[in-house]
């Protein structure tokens, strides 16, 4: 550890230590104690605990239940994902490169999913389906578009991020030396601005694979998300197995994280609500 | 000669406007399945509320937001859901406070990621995953409970979950890191030339803490408190869990009233109340977000 380092760690007090130690055993307790639970060869977690087994790993791949219910929402989540960067990308291009009396009032429009409560929104849609009748209620692709509402903000805040930060001289050093303009876009401005679509569609994977509120009115014995699987059965028991799809979940987000430290700057991520 | 000049005007409003066929798919969807279902179940809430009749009968009252204000059911519903959003707002702050503070000041790249990968682990993970390892921690037969009888600290357990505190826990955990991203930034950007004047200037750590560095957090934190007071207000998966629907809050009465009861306007009348209650505080959030970012929050 270097010197500054070491003064760095000692101005920043005490308090703020264990303030910051408080604040991450409640972010991160609950999630090793799911890790815990879906780990321990007893029926349920108890103090002390018994031991270690996979015995609930592998009761979770024969169960019916959970690993249906995960597959669903992990093909579920990659749908959105496509769909959502494919929309939002155009869209943010669409927001950040043409000012038009009004711009800023479509911007507010597609970021408005992100304050609506998800329940209202999940509610709006559904009375939407079933009193219009088209036979989206209650279906796959109903859902769909109830996920591509609340994930395309994210891909639309991280995309005109990175085009923000884009010098749009190189576009136009392009286009002056003959590029047409859908080849300029692509063979310049893509490729500098991949890694904001690529986190924004990571974002849309992970905020869809654990969509809880939206879901809630939309489900149905076939269409059961992981989410709303595992709500259902916490309402009764504790089962381990829900714990230990719990612990692949966790790995998924664990990575997609680590894959958006990659794309982006971390330090300059101030929030996840865009404005 | 005519038709030329046609084609080539149509064309040429065609490639003036092309760009809008970005904005277009998204556009529609928006417009067809989040604006007008929105101002549908708006519509609806202010139609005369039949059980079991989802169709627009255009017979327009107050009716179902009377019934809000006057039954205590639903009344005291708001009370509960407004109380615990606003204490999880405060006590959110108080918490994630110190963490936003370390991570705005730990200059380090590898730890700074590091900090802020688990924060966006923590927020991202499904909601659902985080609230059992709550409920294994603090109910009944849990861990808490089951660590204190086994000191023999207790003899029964203590209803740490199935009851408001529990209601609150799960708030905070759902929370804190909303907060600690919104105050991160704003601590970022105090020059640590100011606190070092203060202190130049004989002030005490703690004074310049509380008399230099606080004040200038105060954007952040009224930004942190609003948005995490929209989110929790609106939340139906912890009360629901958490308080094992004995806390009763406006959400759950939402999904009851339409799922279970099939009474369509009285409960899109809770939503729209939940909605406008959560608009509000957005509203003033982004007020204050413009405010300190220069638009960029």
């Amino acid at each position: 550890m270097s010197k500054a380092k070491i003064r760095e760690v000692n101005e920043l007090g005490t308090l703020v230590k264990i303030g910051s130690g408080i604040a991450l055993a409640i972010l991160l307790i609950p999630v090793f104690i799911v890790v815990l639970t879906g780990l321990n060869s007893g029926d349920h977690l108890t103090f002390p605990p018994e031991g270690i087994s996979l015995r609930w790993i592998f009761a979770f791949f024969r169960s019916e239940e959970f690993l249906s219910a995960f597959l669903f929402s992990f093909g579920l989540a990659l749908i959105t994902m496509t769909l959502s960067t494919i929309f939002g990308t155009l869209a943010a291009i669409f927001i950040t490169r043409f000012s038009f009396p009004g711009s800023q009032l479509l911007r507010a429009l597609f970021l408005s999913p992100l304050i609506l409560p998800g329940i209202v929104l999940g509610l709006a849609l559904y009375i939407f389906y079933v009193s219009t009748d088209i036979g989206l209620a209650r279906s796959y692709p109903g859902m769909v578009i109830a996920h591509m509402l609340v994930t395309m903000p994210y891909v639309i805040g991280t995309v005109s991020a990175s085009l923000f930060n884009f010098d749009l001289n190189l576009e136009q050093a392009a286009r002056s030396l003959g590029a047409s303009p859908l080849k300029a876009f692509r063979k310049v401005t893509l490729p500098n601005i991949s890694n904001g679509v690529m986190a924004g569609s990571v974002f849309a994977f992970i905020v869809s694979f654990g969509q809880f509120d939206v879901s809630l009115f939309m489900a149905t014995p076939n269409n059961t998300p992981l989410p709303i699987a595992l709500y259902w059965s916490l309402r009764y028991t504790f089962e381990p197995t829900a714990a230990a799809a719990g612990i692949f979940a966790i790995a998924l987000v664990i990575t997609s994280m680590l894959i958006t430290s990659k794309l982006v700057n971390l330090q300059k991520f101030s929030g996840v609500k865009f404005d | 000669m005519e038709d030329t000049k046609d084609k080539n005007n149509f064309l040429r409003i065609f490639y003036t406007y092309r760009p809008i066929l970005l904005v277009l798919p998204a556009l529609i969807l928006f417009i067809i399945f989040f604006i007008i279902p929105v101002l549908s179940m708006f519509v609806l809430a202010f139609d005369k509320p039949v059980t079991g009749v989802l169709d627009l009968q255009g017979k327009w009252t107050l009716k179902s937001f009377l019934r809000i204000y006057n039954r205590s059911l639903y009344f005291d519903a708001a009370v509960t859901s407004v109380s615990l959003a606003a204490l999880a707002s405060f006590i959110t702050l108080i918490i994630g406070y110190p963490l936003a503070y370390l991570i705005a000041k730990t200059e380090n790249v590898a730890r700074n990621t590091f900090l802020m990968i688990l924060v966006l682990c923590a927020m991202q993970l499904d909601m659902v995953i985080r609230l059992f390892g709550l409920m294994v921690l603090m109910g009944d037969n849990g861990l808490i409970n089951g660590a204190l009888m086994y000191f023999n600290i207790i003899e029964k357990p203590i209803g740490l979950m199935y009851n408001k505190l529990g209601v609150l826990v799960g708030l905070v955990q759902f929370s804190l890191p909303f907060m600690v991203l919104s105050l991160i930034g704003i601590i970022r950007g105090i020059s640590p030339a100011v606190v070092e004047a203060s202190r130049s200037l004989g002030a005490s750590p703690n004074q310049a803490f509380w008399k230099i560095i606080i004040p200038l957090s105060m954007p952040g934190i009224l930004a942190g408190t609003l948005l995490v007071f929209a989110i929790s207000i609106s939340s139906y998966i912890v009360p629901a869990l958490m308080g094992g629907w004995k806390v009763m809050v406006m959400p759950l009465h939402v999904y009851q009233q339409i799922a279970e009861m099939g009474k369509w306007q009285f409960g899109s009348a809770i939503a729209v109340v939940l909605f406008c209650t959560s608009l509000l505080s957005v509203i003033v959030y982004q007020r204050v977000a413009i405010r300190i970012g220069g638009g960029r929050a």
